[in-house]
């Protein structure tokens, strides 16, 4: 016993210097996962109070910046106010076909109503403000950009409908996906983050792959399962797919950068230029989603237990 | 008496350490690759008869107060407890011929710049070849992390030796 404790004593240094780093490892190999409510993140109530007060100070230095931004974004928002072009455009009246026992082959006219016009509805647009998916928005006080795995704060939290694993949007494109909240502030994983997925479609096309960020350039990802004998110009529009609840289908992500392929895999290898500005990150978008539930029990049903390639 | 006064002290210092480094400094970015690790003073400059034990508490508690903010489990922890775990080792090696005095301070004014620039270099070297290894958890992008390392060394280095020339003693007090 006595030797035990002079062991102990003589040893101390090491053996606290083993416990703490094994606790420290634990933390931060387990700071990863979504299930997990953590105290030890920003969102707690004590380091929300201090970002916020940082983020004062500095929106005082930013506010010329803020205002581009936010006339921008108000230009943007006013012109979905406009109709489209086409959108009076229908006609009274349509031909149609002669009915099939009209010997003298007169046309016949309907109304739009009753068949729309097929023209007309490829050129419609697509509703800019899908009801299913209503905004929170939220400004954001903390924000990292050239870790490995970055996150940024929010201020806004349960209290204002905010739950984990809600996406995030920016007025320029997709920027993450909430990790965890507390009443009033929340953690979200940025698109900047080694495991973060969005599932997305080239507008084109249609052609649906992933978008990951490989960890080295803020402003570039990449979009994965791109099939080889698919064309890709520089340039097309990247969107999100809607494929799962977290985002609309039709939100920017990005525009294609370029692209190679390699000799090994079935798959181009797509680089995109982001659409969100991550180094000025300032409004965001929380999306929230009232068919969610439903739409998740449903496909549970539906698909085996699968692992991630389920979830994405 | 004494003794409270030392542990108001430290305690003030581990204030200003991080209060100075989330408002200011870790807004700053060098070459897009170089952050300053600010916070590092407070376990460096600890005084030089701190117990091994007490050393590695506070920088595991620094380490973590810098995760919260930064969102990042225990990685700053991590580095941090390694940092407290050199520091005696490095401080036995660059032990002068007669030993250290008790009026010894890690001070650059009284150490002299050799002696304070190898100690800060090392261990800041470590520190930082641990936390940005760690952040990466693998070997891809070897080399773009070992220019984070590079810059935010010069970066860290640089800082603390201007804390330590503008707010430290220049005479050593009277016992």
């Amino acid at each position: 016993m006595k030797n035990l404790l002079l062991f102990l004593a003589r040893f101390q240094g090491l053996l606290v210097f083993g416990v703490l780093e094994v606790i420290s490892l634990y933390l931060f190999v387990t700071s990863s996962s979504y299930q997990r409510a953590a105290f030890f993140n920003s969102a707690n109530a004590y380091a929300g109070v201090v970002l916020a007060r940082r983020t004062e100070v500095l929106d005082y230095f930013h506010l010329g910046a803020l205002n581009q931004q936010l006339l921008a974004e108000n230009a943007r928002l006013r012109q979905q106010l406009y109709p489209p072009d086409t959108s009076r455009r229908q006609a009274d009246s349509l031909a149609v076909p002669p009915a099939p026992g009209d010997t003298l082959r007169r046309p016949r006219y309907v109304r739009p109503a009753q068949r729309p016009d097929t023209l007309l509805l490829a050129q419609q647009r697509l509703a800019a403000r899908d009801p299913n998916y209503p905004l929170v928005p939220a400004r954001v006080i903390n924000n990292t950009l050239r870790s490995v795995d970055n996150y940024f704060t929010l201020n806004v939290g349960l209290a204002d409908g905010v739950r984990p694993g809600l996406g995030v949007l920016a007025a320029a494109g997709v920027v993450g996906r909430i990790k965890t909240a507390t009443d009033h502030y929340a953690t979200a994983t940025s698109l900047l983050h080694s495991k973060t997925s969005v599932s997305a479609k080239i507008k084109r096309d249609n052609t649906f792959g992933s978008v990951h960020w490989p960890g080295d350039d803020p402003t570039q990802a990449l979009l994965d399962d791109i099939p080889r004998q698919n064309k890709l110009v520089v340039g097309d529009t990247v969107v999100t797919s809607g494929y799962n609840a977290i985002f609309p289908e039709g939100v920017f992500i990005g525009t294609v950068a370029s692209f190679v392929k390699e000799p090994d895999k079935n798959f181009w290898t797509v680089h995109l230029r982001l659409g969100a500005d991550f180094s000025n990150l300032t409004y965001v978008y929380v999306v929230t989603n009232r068919t969610r539930p439903a739409r998740d029990t449903v496909e549970a049903r539906a698909l085996p237990p699968a692992g991630k390639e389920g979830r994405r | 008496m004494k003794t409270v006064g030392l542990l108001l002290g430290q305690a003030l210092r581990y204030v200003v350490y991080t209060l100075v480094h989330v408002f200011i400094i870790s807004r700053l970015v060098l070459f897009d690759a170089g952050w300053c690790f600010f916070y590092l003073g407070f376990v460096l400059f600890l005084p030089l008869g701190t117990p091994v034990v007490v050393q590695l508490l506070l920088a595991f508690g620094m380490g973590l107060t810098m995760d919260i903010f930064y969102d990042t489990g225990g990685l700053h922890a991590a580095a941090a407890v390694l940092l407290a775990f050199v520091r005696p080792a490095v401080l036995r090696l660059l032990r002068p011929r007669d030993g250290y005095d008790a009026a010894d301070a890690v001070n650059v004014h009284f150490m002299g710049p050799a002696w304070f620039l190898t100690f800060l270099g090392v261990l800041v070297l470590v520190h930082h070849l641990a936390f940005f290894l760690l952040e990466l958890g693998s070997f891809r992008h070897f080399g773009f992390t070992l220019a984070k390392v590079g810059a935010s060394w010069a970066f860290t280095c640089v800082a603390l030796l201007i804390v330590q020339l503008l707010f430290f003693p220049v005479r050593r007090l009277r016992q």
